[in-house]
């Protein structure tokens, strides 16, 4: 597959099929993906890939945690900005009310909005989830590199067909993943990636997800 | 976009390049990278990412304005955090030595390391840079969000012939590229350069052997038979 594709065709896949995900195959998405760059060769990346017995525990443990709501939640960093403005403001709902509206669930249909949301820890029915961690050490510029390896990752997954889902909603639930799962302390968790392959015919995996215009991106100087 | 580049033929073929051929970059093709980059994901679909994209005689003008210039004090922000741990330095230490190596400079020749360094100032030669910057709000996931897009880039580059190096050396004078620029410096912060050209594949600076850590120190793989 070549890389526009790869890149076009990638999107945040929340339902997958109930096939399995070959490990010879995730392995050579990894080693290729440690060539990801980093600043000072750091590679700051670390992962757990979990399927089978070790996945549905967490996702059982983490289902008993939910009714205990937001007392419950553990982030060890802000997901979202505190201010934003301008274009990023517009996006903070946008793509939210565009999976609603796909999936006809009305702003006051809370029960409903809420079980997609906590589908969340179930990752979609994915067969594998990765969870990413990393250093406590790392500066912002760590976590760029990170994002670097993410894509990487992602990508490599389109060349074998495969999907996925980046979630950063694991990490309020960080607590009991690292019941299940061996975090160093000196790690912060970052995120999960659901993996496998998507059901593309999904009406959850088909709403478009707007981008904004490449002029409100980049800027052109001298050409 | 003529050739078909596998995603790992991309990711396999892609280094920091510090040697570049003076050959232009279309501006077609850049727009082209640039546009589909734009399916990179985010977290909350922010797309916390903006830049400007120099050539020419704004670069030129740029270049020299950032020479005639000492390093900003304070920094924009502080890129070597982890090398107080002994395996982050040892990590920056061997690239730092297998590059000087490859262009046959000896540890000892200060002057010409320095040299060399301030080749990043004119991104290696490389015909054009694009200036990453972003709002000063975004945390630790948007500056991971910035990076997927980063390596989407990168990545779209090599599918298209080109080639590229990140510079956050670049944020040593990140005021004076947002003044030239008209970008806020309240608002937003300059992360990095990516110098984009073709590669100078003579130059011996961009062949040496690059290392990784085995995987298996990286990732565990838990519940596979």
């Amino acid at each position: 597959m070549d890389v526009s594709e790869a890149v076009a065709s990638r999107r945040s896949i929340r339902a997958f099929l109930d096939k399995p995900v070959d490990p010879v195959a995730l392995r050579r998405v990894l080693e290729t993906a440690q060539s990801a760059p980093s600043g000072g060769n750091t590679q700051p990346w670390n992962a757990v890939m979990l399927t089978g017995e070790p996945l549905a525990r967490l996702v059982d443990l983490v289902t008993a945690t939910i009714p205990q709501g937001l007392a419950a939640y553990s982030a060890e960093y802000p997901i979202y900005p505190a201010e934003l403005e301008g274009r990023y403001a517009e996006q903070r709902f946008a793509v939210g009310e565009a999976m609603y509206a796909a999936l006809e669930i009305p702003r006051e249909d809370k029960t409903a909005r809420l079980d997609q949301f906590r589908a969340n820890f179930r990752a979609f029915g994915a067969p594998v989830l990765m969870l990413v961690h990393t250093p406590r050490y790392m500066g912002l510029p760590q976590w760029s590199d990170i994002g670097m390896w993410l894509q990487t990752v992602l990508l490599l997954l389109r060349e074998e067909g495969l999907d996925s889902c980046a979630q950063e909603a694991w990490a309020v639930y960080q607590k009991q993943i690292r019941e299940v799962v061996a975090i160093p302390d000196d790690h912060i968790f970052f995120c999960g990636v659901a993996i496998g392959w998507g059901d593309r015919d999904e009406t959850i995996n088909r709403f478009p997800v707007p981008r904004v215009d490449l002029d409100q991106v980049v800027r052109w100087e001298g050409f | 976009m003529s050739t078909s580049t596998t995603v790992t033929d991309a990711i396999l073929t892609r280094r920091s390049i510090r040697g570049f051929s003076d050959r232009p970059v279309p501006l077609d093709v850049l727009r082209q990278v640039m546009d589909t980059a734009r399916w990179t994901p985010s977290g909350c679909n922010f797309q916390p990412w903006e830049g400007a994209i120099l050539t020419g005689e704004p670069l030129r003008q740029l270049q020299d304005k950032m020479r005639a210039t000492p390093p900003q004090d304070p920094k924009e922000y502080s890129w070597s955090d982890p090398e107080v741990i002994p395996e982050c330095l040892a990590r920056l230490h061997q690239v730092g030595a297998d590059m000087y190596a490859a262009m046959n400079i000896e540890r000892a020749d200060k002057a010409a390391r320095g040299d060399f360094m301030a080749q990043n100032l004119v991104s290696f030669g490389a015909p054009a840079v694009l200036m990453v910057y972003f709002p000063r709000v975004m945390g630790p996931p948007q500056w991971s969000d910035v990076g997927m897009w980063l390596q989407s880039i990168m990545l779209l580059l090599r599918e298209a012939g080109l080639d590229s190096c990140p510079q956050e050396f670049l944020s040593l004078y990140a005021r004076l590229i947002k003044e030239f620029l008209g970008v806020s410096d309240e608002s937003h912060i300059f992360f990095c350069g990516i110098a984009i050209g073709y590669r100078d594949a003579e130059d011996p600076v961009n062949a040496f052997d690059r290392k990784r850590e085995p995987l298996d120190s990286k990732v565990k793989f838990l519940g596979f038979d």
